[in-house]
């Protein structure tokens, strides 16, 4: 991919690349610090938090002080809440990913009556704001019973337009018509085509829709806000919320403020892990998708 | 093997028709081939064959028994993609054993089955691979094979070939006329390639806009075109045409050049077609035209002269005799062989002139 | 020729079971996108034409509640305010996805993945813990910022004040979803084939004349949607401004954005009628300008 491949040894090549390194360099800074300070803070006393240098360590390494705190605060309710957030993310992020993939398979490969009208819709449904939705959500669980429930969080969560969008996407590319026809010929049935055949050829695309659908419902706090009531429901955004306003709020919850600290870390670093052991699938998938749209 | 019957076959995309009225019969171990222009309907009749598009009208009929409303793997054909469409996550064997599986046939059957044609087609080595590390010509054999285990009544092939370069084109080419010898079986094959077409066939369909122009064997129809577009579309280079008229007793160009036909004049003549083969290069002034040499092709086995008659007028010639001796501005005579003449009317159809 | 006709066989599973495949594959997605979207669009329309009030209950009142959106100035404020942050944050944080997508793209930087990787990190924070440590930075009495300003006996930079509030969140919108334009960008940079980049040399162009006239061009069409994505995003603006509303409380009102203001009518106050028909004002807000913007893009491309 290199562009100068001749001139690669030039003064001015290098001079631009050294350049234009350190302007990414100052990015990669300003990214790190919020993330450097959640690092520090987590390791601090309340009292080293306000009267030592925030972007640095303090003598007192207060680490393990701060995660004990964190999981047996209020009974340990923070693991709970982890728990939650693991739960509401896995079970809506395969649900509306194997959703969003049948949906996409069938718009990309299929004729049928009716397909116009309701690909318009799924289009129209990505340009909606979910917030919009979330006040009638929140009325029509009320009245079915489901409030304060996981289902709450989790069943309006299956329904991810984006995906079936990006899907669509996906398969017309990375399937030919010819392949299904290929397995007509063969004998396969529609469902057996898709399951054996279709299915294993869409696993790039599936896992992007997977990883995006998974970090959209890991950051989710309009929704839960609203359905859910009782802390232990909670997921960690909702909860560390709480507590960073008790914290800002003044009287007494100062002492929480190294403890949403550590909670932060914790909740952020299985996702930046795990974002960077998949980046191979998702950077894949994601190229297919976002050429077509 | 299969007797294949087309009955008033039509087809409509939405309002566009896209097959007209086919009547076919393709009989009993014939290798038959589609040819015809894009958008002939060549790939949509041979996908109505096969049961992937449904037909608007009319009845495909396997050995006399109607197939009209079964799908394609009920009618026991089996298919060849021009984009060979192997199952990129699944081996060679794989791919090959995916439609016996589905028909659960037992397991050491198929692979007896799978390992006999891998042997015909020499895959034996391969079998273990994923198609991305195939050749094109070993994905071919690979998309062959895997019509071939099936044990088809008939096989479907959808322009095989066109992906491939041309030396590989014509070595699989043979390979495909060898394995019609040797599996004497029923095949369709489409192609927009006319000498693919005249290399291989049995009988040749010309199609066009969704009609067929001409059923016969490729001598027939390169003989005996029936009208101007399988006179054009048959044979390379293309036949010539030039427009004419019958002027008293004799025949005229455009041009003004005229002579005389044996036997009655032609009612209705149009244009008159003429192979390059039927033309020999005379002195100027001889021959029924004259014009001036714009290029000289040498392709060592033949040579061919493009010769201006006309503006836009270019007729080709292949030279035969001193050709050595053909330059480009060179002012010649062409002579046509009279008794091998194509005659056309005005609609386009051959007139046919006793002999 | 209907004497020689064989008996017609009914239709074959296989035929029937390819026509009604596609409602099988489509039914999941649909079922719960009529029942969690249209169906919740549909009853908050219905709650926005009805009026609760203290005597006599509810009523029907057709548009009313929307004259009144219309002539909200809370709401039209809140409006405002996204505005001005979009203008804001949008060219910004889209403008600094393009350029670090193309020097990524052209090569001539060391660590590329690694800088592409960790640019990318924040999209994966949520935004509530975005809004926590941006806030701890921010922070007047503790923050690290504060300190820095003290330090070198600078004025103490005032992150909450009613001027700066509105940049200070464009910031960390900014931070979040940078990196996941960027990666869009750089994805759509990918599918450019090569050997347009060995014309444009054989043309003699430079690596920047390269990147700027024929590869930015080139991604228009992607660059047009993550600016209609992130125009709809900007609308729903939420968790960052209600988070920071015990950090600037003078300044971040309950009706500072829409969403907002929403959120406030339905489960502070107790007007879910109204707050229904604010959402619905709201998407149709968005629904606007995401058009106008295609109607201008596609004006700009017939001259």
């Amino acid at each position: 991919m290199s562009i100068a491949g001749k001139s690669q040894k030039s003064a001015k090549f290098r001079c631009n690349r050294l350049l234009l390194t350190a302007v990414l360099g100052l990015y990669f800074i300003y990214t790190f610090i919020p993330i450097f300070y959640v690092i520090t803070a987590s390791t601090k006393t309340n009292p080293d938090l306000f009267n030592t240098f925030g972007l640095w360590f303090s003598n007192d390494f207060h680490l393990w002080q701060n995660l004990r705190d964190l999981f047996t605060l209020y009974d340990g309710i923070f693991l709970k809440w982890l728990r939650n957030t693991f739960v509401y993310a896995t079970v809506s992020a395969v649900g509306s990913t194997v959703f969003a993939t049948l949906a996409g398979y069938a718009f990309a490969k299929y004729d049928f009556a009716g397909k116009k009208f309701f690909y318009a819709l799924v289009l129209g449904a990505v340009m909606i704001p979910q917030t919009a939705l979330v006040i009638p959500i929140f009325l029509l669980l009320s009245e079915v019973g489901l409030l304060n429930t996981a289902w709450a969080v989790i069943l309006p969560s299956l329904v991810f337009p984006t995906g079936v969008f990006l899907m669509r996407a996906y398969v017309d590319d990375a399937i030919s018509n010819e392949i299904i026809d290929a397995g007509r010929v063969d004998g396969a049935g529609e469902f057996h085509i898709f399951s054996k055949l279709a299915f294993r050829m869409l696993m790039p695309g599936f896992t992007t829709v997977f990883i995006l659908a998974f970090v959209a419902n890991w950051n989710n706090y309009f929704l839960p806000l609203v359905v859910l009531n009782s802390p232990e429901n909670f997921p960690v955004t909702v909860g560390l919320a709480n507590w960073y306003a008790t914290a800002v709020g003044g009287t007494g919850g100062v002492l929480l403020y190294t403890v949403v600290m550590a909670g932060s870390l914790v909740s952020i670093l299985p996702v930046i892990i795990a974002f960077l052991i998949m980046q191979r699938f998702w950077q894949g998938g994601l190229g297919a998708g976002g050429v077509k749209a | 093997m299969a007797v294949i019957t087309l009955k008033n076959i039509k087809k409509n995309f939405g309002a566009v028709g896209v097959i007209g009225n086919v009547n076919l019969t393709i009989g009993e171990g014939e290798l038959v081939i589609f040819v015809g222009p894009s958008g002939s309907g060549k790939s949509t009749l041979l996908r109505l064959v096969a049961g992937l598009e449904e037909v608007t009208g009319g009845q495909i009929l396997i050995d006399g028994a109607d197939v009209t409303d079964l799908g394609p793997a009920e009618r026991q054909l089996s298919m060849v993609f021009q984009s060979y469409a192997l199952y990129p996550t699944k081996t060679v064997r794989q791919n090959m054993s995916f439609g016996l599986e589905v028909a659960r046939l037992p397991k050491a059957e198929i692979k007896a089955r799978v390992d006999r044609v891998a042997g015909i087609l020499k895959l034996e080595d391969y079998m273990d691979r994923k198609p991305r590390a195939l050749s094109g010509g070993q994905r071919q054999r690979v998309a062959i094979g895997r019509a071939i285990v099936r044990e088809p009544v008939a096989f479907l092939f959808d322009e095989p070939l066109s992906n491939l370069d041309a030396a590989l084109r014509v070595e699989m080419r043979i390979e495909i006329a060898k394995l019609h010898q040797r599996l004497a079986a029923t095949m369709i094959y489409v192609t927009h390639d006319q000498v693919e077409a005249m290399t291989l066939a049995d009988k040749i369909v010309v199609l066009d806009k969704g009609d067929i122009q001409q059923v016969g064997s490729p001598m027939e129809l390169y003989e005996h075109p029936a009208n101007l577009f399988v006179a054009q579309f048959i044979g390379s280079p293309k036949m010539n045409v030039l427009s004419a008229h019958v002027d008293g007793k004799s025949v005229a160009f455009e041009n003004g050049s005229r002579f005389a036909l044996a036997g009655t004049a032609p009612v209705g003549l149009s244009k008159i077609g003429f192979r390059p083969e039927d033309i020999s290069l005379v002195k100027d002034g001889g021959g029924q035209l004259s014009g001036t040499v714009e290029v000289v092709e040498r392709l060592g086995s033949d040579t061919f002269a493009y010769v201006s008659v006309a503006p836009d007028s270019i007729i080709t010639v292949r030279a035969i005799g001193n050709v050595a001796a053909i330059t480009a501005g060179q002012k010649v005579g062409l002579a046509l062989e009279l008794s091998r003449l194509h005659l056309f009317a005005a609609n386009g159809q051959t007139i046919v002139r006793p002999r | 020729m209907s004497g020689t006709v064989t008996k017609r066989r009914p239709k074959s599973r296989v035929i029937i079971s390819k026509k009604i495949a596609p409602y099988i594959f489509l039914l999941p997605f649909l079922l719960f996108f009529f029942a969690f979207l249209i169906v919740p669009l549909l009853y908050a329309f219905d709650l926005s034409v009805y009026k609760k009030t203290l005597v006599g209950g509810t009523r029907f009142v057709g548009g009313e509640n929307y004259v009144k959106a219309f002539t909200d100035p809370k709401f039209w404020d809140g409006v405002l305010t996204l505005f001005k942050f979009g203008l804001m944050q949008i060219p910004i944080m889209l403008g600094l996805a393009l350029l670090f997508a193309l020097i990524l793209d052209s090569g001539i930087v060391y660590a590329k993945s690694f800088f592409r990787v960790s640019f990318f990190i924040p999209y994966a924070v949520p935004a509530v813990i975005a809004t926590l440590m941006w806030g701890y930075l921010y922070g007047p009495a503790y923050g690290p910022l504060t300190q820095v300003a003290d330090a070198l006996s600078l004025p103490r930079p005032e992150f909450f004040s009613a001027g700066a509030i509105l940049p200070s969140i464009a910031n960390i919108a900014v931070w979040e979803y940078m990196g996941y334009n960027m990666i869009i960008y750089v994805a759509a940079l990918q599918s450019i084939p090569q050997d347009l980049e060995e014309a444009s040399m054989m043309d003699g162009a430079s690596a920047f004349a390269y990147a700027a006239k024929i590869k930015l061009p080139m991604i228009v069409p992607t660059i047009i949607v993550t600016i209609i994505f992130s125009i709809i995003g900007t609308l729903q603006l939420f968790a960052e401004p209600y988070l920071m509303i015990n950090l600037a409380r003078n300044v971040i009102n309950t009706s500072y954005t829409p969403n907002i203001y929403a959120y406030t009518l339905a489960f502070t106050a107790q007007q879910i009628n109204y707050s229904a028909a604010i959402s619905f004002v709201l998407g149709g807000v968005v629904a606007v300008v995401s058009y106008v913007f295609m109607l201008a893009v596609n004006r700009g491309d017939d001259k």
